[in-house]
């Protein structure tokens, strides 16, 4: 049987999130949190694999105590395990002490055949920690996957790069980006959110995978960021009038005028 | 960690750039832009900008990289190196900065540049900023001189944020295509300096077991095209999103979509406008059935004109164009085809 985790975290919900307009910053008290949506995608990945190939699946999350909402969100979905790493010392991280810490966890709890993760966080938008976990735990990273098959040691795997498919065959143990593109995502079912909700969730802090405070948190990270502005880029607006045909005859007059149109 | 005196860096100064290859046809544009900007930086430091090629048959891309005027060009060729791979490239990259100790390194927001960045800012422990829209060179009161200053959009795109990587080096950033001028000059003497290739080839762990094969691919890269006609869920079929390219045609541009008929497999991928897709700035954007989310738009913005097709008139792309079309889009879209077709005719 499989052995896969997958990496899963909570973030604040963006696409409804409330802003604080000097800073720009989200108002994390005025705005919901979530699973990050293409760690959706990648739990999917993951249970697909399980159904297919029979699997025992973990779900890590790095995040503060109340993180543990998405382990138990994945364990309604299918997942067997959470994990909840969680330590004030990793506070602040960029990616990479987010990835040295959730390399160090995942080898405490592996081994594993397959580690899954989303492309990138709605919340971060940096899409480095896959690379990094990669380089990390020395293992291959596929991403855009199309189509995934186990073969024994190996995963048989289409997928779309750049604009090109391709079928390639990667030796196990692997990492999987997955992203939006990839797959549907199942929804639980309420039966299922109940018992998600009695699974055990496993807690780690920073005693538990090991280093020194150095390589976490704030003081792990060698980014800074050192400023914020909101900015907005509004424009003229000028409505065509008329029906269809007016506003055809309004647009070509303008794209004229702008020397955009020359015939 | 966060004791290191800037001191400590004196031996690391020069700015490199990846100057990726697209297509195995042509330096990626990009990478020229990139150049163009580093050349600035490099400049601003009184350092030397560093080009670095890997490619298959590399030596044809030398004078498009040299007249962006790099003070060295470092250019391995071999054809292991017709496409980018994820340890080849990553290898010999690393090996260089190992020996050589830039203090910069640049690489374009591609899915090769993604790739490469954070896997070496994993292997010397230094911070990567990705998705840059500028960079520039300051002297930092607390942090030293000559840091580099990166911004990049934060907040799902409703806000820009400056980072800096004080402490380590090299200083890393990915660069969205199209957001600097590309320049060519005469004036800066080039040295080459080729690589021998010596990779052992066995190591590689993914194995490719079929030709892969091509689809949809622009004509022009979009960021290049002086017209963008774009699509979205609005347009509602891919019929509809088909007829783009008759317009594209007509007035001279390409077509792009938003994620919407990337997702629906209306289009290739290569199409994509946005936070994780092309950043633009055409002559015209012409919208059809386009939302205006932050994610699309934030690639927009520097459009000469933006003209936006949508039945909602308090869609959010509305307070971002120069013209709004309230209407049907399917039917606006046929009705400027024909339009423009009769004018064409004579
Ligand atoms: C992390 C992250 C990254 C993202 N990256 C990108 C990205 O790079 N690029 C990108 O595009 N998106 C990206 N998105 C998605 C983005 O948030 C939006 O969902 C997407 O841009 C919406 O596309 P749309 O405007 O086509 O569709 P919708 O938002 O669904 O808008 C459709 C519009 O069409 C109009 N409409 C409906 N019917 C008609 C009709 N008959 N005629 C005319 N108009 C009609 C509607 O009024 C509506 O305004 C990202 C999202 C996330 C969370």
């Amino acid at each position: 049987m499989l052995s896969i985790i997958v990496c899963v975290k909570q973030v604040p919900d963006t696409q409804k999130a409330v802003f604080d307009p000097k800073t720009g910053a989200i108002d994390r008290s005025a705005t919901g949190n979530i699973m990050n949506p293409d760690d959706r995608h990648a739990l999917e990945m993951a249970l697909a694999l399980k159904d297919a190939h029979g699997a025992t699946l973990c779900a890590l999350t790095m995040g503060p105590p109340h993180a543990d909402e998405v382990l138990y969100e994945a364990c309604a979905l299918g997942a067997d395990r959470g994990v909840l790493l969680s330590d004030p010392r990793f506070a602040g991280a960029d990616s990479l002490a987010t990835s040295r810490a959730l390399a160090r966890a995942i080898e405490r709890l592996g081994p594993f055949d397959i580690i899954v993760t989303g492309r990138e966080a709605i919340d971060g938008n940096t899409g480095h920690v896959a690379y990094q976990l990669s380089e990390f735990l020395d293992a291959p990273l596929v991403s855009q996957i199309h189509r995934i098959r186990i073969d024994g040691a190996h995963a048989i795997i289409e997928r779309q790069y750049g604009h090109e498919y391709q079928t390639i065959r990667c030796p196990l143990p692997a990492l999987l980006s997955v992203g939006s593109r990839d797959n549907r995502v199942r929804h639980p079912r309420l039966a299922d959110i109940a018992a998600g909700a009695v699974q055990p969730i496993r807690r780690m802090t920073m005693d538990d995978i090991g280093g020194s405070e150095s390589d976490y948190g704030a003081s792990g990270s060698p980014t800074i960021v050192i400023g914020a502005e909101l900015f907005s880029h509004t424009r003229g607006r000028e409505a065509l009038p008329g029906g269809t045909a007016e506003k055809v005859e309004a647009l070509v007059h303008r794209l004229k005028k702008h020397n955009i149109l020359r015939y | 960690m966060m004791t290191a005196p800037y001191e400590q860096y004196a031996d690391s100064r020069d700015v490199w750039v990846f100057a990726e290859i697209q297509d195995h046809e042509r330096v990626l544009e990009g990478a020229l832009e990139l150049l163009t900007r580093g050349r600035e930086l490099a400049d601003a430091l009184g350092s030397r900008l560093i080009a670095l090629v890997f490619a298959l048959d590399a030596e044809q891309y030398l004078p498009a990289i040299e007249r962006h005027g790099p003070d060295a060009i470092l250019c391995c060729s071999h054809p292991a190196l017709k496409h980018y791979d994820s340890q080849i490239v990553p290898d010999m990259f690393a090996d260089l900065i190992a020996e050589r100790r830039p203090s910069i390194v640049l690489f374009p927001s591609t899915e090769a540049g993604c790739d490469l960045a954070p896997r070496l800012a994993q292997r010397f422990a230094t911070g990567l900023t990705s998705h840059c829209t500028d960079l520039s060179i300051m002297d930092h009161p607390d942090y030293g001189p000559g840091l580099l200053v990166m911004k990049r959009p934060a907040y799902s795109g409703n806000a820009i944020a400056t980072v800096i990587c004080p402490h380590a080096r090299p200083q890393m950033a990915t660069v969205q295509q199209g957001v600097f001028e590309r320049r060519e000059r005469d004036d800066v003497a080039t040295d080459i300096e080729m690589l021998p290739f010596s990779y052992d080839l066995t190591k590689l762990r993914i194995e490719s077991l079929e030709a892969p094969l091509r689809w949809d691919k622009p004509k022009v890269p979009l960021e290049q095209a002086p017209v963008v006609v774009t699509g979205g869920r609005g347009l509602a079929t891919k019929k509809n999103f088909e007829r783009l390219f008759e317009l594209a045609e007509l007035l001279g541009g390409e077509v792009g979509a938003t994620r919407v008929p990337v997702f629906n497999r209306w289009c290739g991928e290569e199409r994509m406008i946005g936070q994780t897709g092309k950043t633009i700035r055409p002559r015209l954007y012409l919208g059809f059935g386009i939302s205006g989310q932050i994610q699309h738009t934030a690639s927009i913005v520097d459009s000469e004109i933006i003209v936006s097709v949508n039945t909602n008139a308090g869609a959010p792309i509305a307070a971002l164009s120069d013209y709004v079309v309230t209407d049907d889009a399917g039917v606006f879209l046929a009705k400027l085809i024909e339009r423009l077709r009769s004018e064409k005719r004579g």
